[in-house]
């Protein structure tokens, strides 16, 4: 975004890394965006740390306080010494009004993140839970274009932990999934990705049973 | 160029799963837009009014469309590629803020839908023993600056929460492990990283040193002894114990200046005092000061900037809102 911020410096904050910026849960009053460093947005699941996005310079978060205080869904940590803009529903205006291209980056972003939504509810519709995760490794598909469309074979970079999250089971019952299909030659399990050996045969198979549900 | 169009009744302005980069606005007729609800599966038919727009998600999200635009009579409408689009939202934010709302409305609703299905239950706890878990969380995987701000926040928000009492031990249990963890340099008898029992014991009597210098110091000030005060907290500030009252104390040694009647001084502290903790959680008192500072100095434009700074960052229920809002109008009266 080629836009000039200066007159915002008096907005500007700055974090050490390692500092939260804001934490799950906590009312939310301020949305960001980077100028400089990278934050990673985490979600605490019990005693694991889950890694959600690492964002770069230039991305916007905390955007659903800007219109209302709700619990933030997450927590912000600051990676490395970062530099952000801060707003909040008061000075928004000010923005708005200074730099309306960063409202309108804030609106397209809204659209992502609804689809985005949506189509993660769409997995979670899925009875059957192999057609799940098989699901989920559609809208990965969907979000990695390939150049070649005649290619059955996709690698995805993701984990078993990934899968089952998305696909809202557990870890053990989603590996069991995993394994299943592995028997049956349909997916290679490796430590830090997966080959799905034909996409095309997931998508019969999904678009199969959400007809077969949608009639029960 | 934005296109004018006219569609008869019973005409389709585009079908769910469409692919196309426009934005329509109604201008008369009556326009349908048909989808099922994708938790019960049940038909919506969502009416257009005159004046609004529709495919604007799908256009600028680039996805397909999710719904089918029906005209149930004849309608008048225009037509904007996305560009374009862009172009008219850019010169009338009031559109962009309009939209905004309803995005996030959707947005959360989306949300909450989501985690209904999951039925782990791991995502539906309440804010406040969500927070005080994340901070157990820190705590024990030994990230005791994020534990330390998960449970401040706790303590913030929920003074007298359930988990109040136990969160202030663990906030300082944090606060020892970091000091352990950072071996002052001024405690010269101490071997380095030395073993943990003996050292923690004396860390808490230290601990409880600094808190009573610290409250004997604020005592004095609050007998408008302020040059003593100063000089204590100052001194807390050298001896560099605890993190904590060391930022407690950095916040009153402006305070003192203030009483002290050294403007210039008290300015230049908070100045300092907020590049170094930019969330201080008195931050906004010293803004205030600093604004008082400057009000005192003569300059009133400075001063009436930083009241309002105060302002922007606090909400109407709070006592720092209506200090400032006080002080600029106390601004205003004397001009």
């Amino acid at each position: 975004m080629n836009v000039d911020l200066s007159m915002f410096e008096r907005f500007a904050v700055t974090f050490q890394p390692g500092d939260i910026i804001f934490c799950e849960y906590e009312p939310g009053d301020n949305f960001y965006l980077i100028q400089s460093g990278r934050v990673q947005i985490v979600k605490i699941l019990g005693d694991i740390e889950k890694n959600i996005d690492i964002l770069q310079p230039g991305e916007i978060f905390g955007e659903m306080a800007i219109l209302e205080e709700a619990p933030r869904s997450a927590t912000a940590v600051s990676l490395d010494k970062v530099k952000a803009l801060e707003f909040n529903r008061e000075n928004f205006e000010v923005l708005m009004k200074g730099n309306p291209q960063i409202a309108l980056k804030l609106l397209k972003l809204f659209t992502k993140r609804i689809y985005d939504q949506k189509r993660r509810f769409m997995i979670l519709t899925l009875s059957n839970i192999e057609a799940r995760v098989a699901d989920v490794f559609l809208m990965l598909a969907e979000d990695q274009p390939t150049e070649d469309p005649e290619e059955d074979q996709r690698t995805f970079s993701t984990n078993v932990e990934d899968i089952a999250h998305w696909a809202g089971m557990s870890y053990a019952e989603c590996k069991k999934v995993l394994n299943h299909f592995a028997g049956q030659r349909r997916v290679e399990i490796y430590e830090d990705h997966i080959i799905v050996k034909n996409i095309n045969d997931f998508q019969r198979f999904v678009s199969s049973q959400r007809k077969k549900e949608k009639v029960e | 160029m934005p296109k004018a169009v006219r569609y008869h009744a019973n005409s389709v302005v585009y079908f769910k799963g469409d692919m196309n980069d426009r934005v329509y606005i109604l201008k008369s007729g009556k326009v349908s837009l048909n989808y099922n609800d994708i938790e019960t599966g049940q038909e919506i038919h969502d009416i257009i009014n005159t004046g609004e727009f529709f495919g604007v998600k799908s256009a600028l999200g680039r996805y397909p469309r999710e719904e089918t635009a029906v005209v149930l009579s004849d309608a008048a409408m225009v037509i904007f590629s996305v560009p374009e689009f862009e172009q008219l939202v850019l010169k009338n934010t009031r559109i962009i803020m309009k939209m905004l709302k309803v995005f996030s409305n959707q947005l959360r609703r989306m949300h909450k839908q989501v985690r209904n299905l999951i039925s782990e239950g791991k995502d539906g706890l309440e804010p406040e023993e969500g927070l005080f878990r994340i901070g157990q969380y820190y705590l024990n995987s030994q990230k005791y600056h994020q534990a330390l701000y998960a449970f401040r926040r706790y303590i913030t928000y929920y003074p007298s929460g359930k988990y109040a009492s136990e969160a202030t031990t663990h906030m300082e249990q944090a606060e020892k492990a970091l000091q352990g963890g950072g071996a002052p340099a001024s405690m010269s008898g101490m071997a380095a990283g030395g073993g943990s029992t003996p050292q923690s014991a004396t860390q808490r009597e230290e601990l409880s040193d600094t808190a009573k210098s610290y409250y004997n110091a604020v005592s004095l000030f609050s007998q408008d002894n302020f040059q003593a005060a100063l000089e204590e907290f100052k001194k807390l500030v050298q001896a560099n114990n605890s993190e904590e009252y060391v930022a407690k104390s950095q916040f009153e040694i402006g305070r003192c200046y203030l009483g002290l009647t050294q403007y210039d001084k008290c300015i230049e502290h908070y100045t300092q005092m907020i590049k170094h903790y930019p969330r201080h959680p008195d931050l906004r008192d010293a803004l205030l000061y600093v604004g008082n500072c400057h009000e005192k100095m003569g300059n009133t434009g400075k001063a009436n900037g930083f009241y309002k700074k105060v302002l922007s960052m606090s909400s109407e229920n709070e006592v720092i809102y209506r200090k400032a809002k006080r002080a600029l109008r106390e601004l205003e009266v004397s001009k």
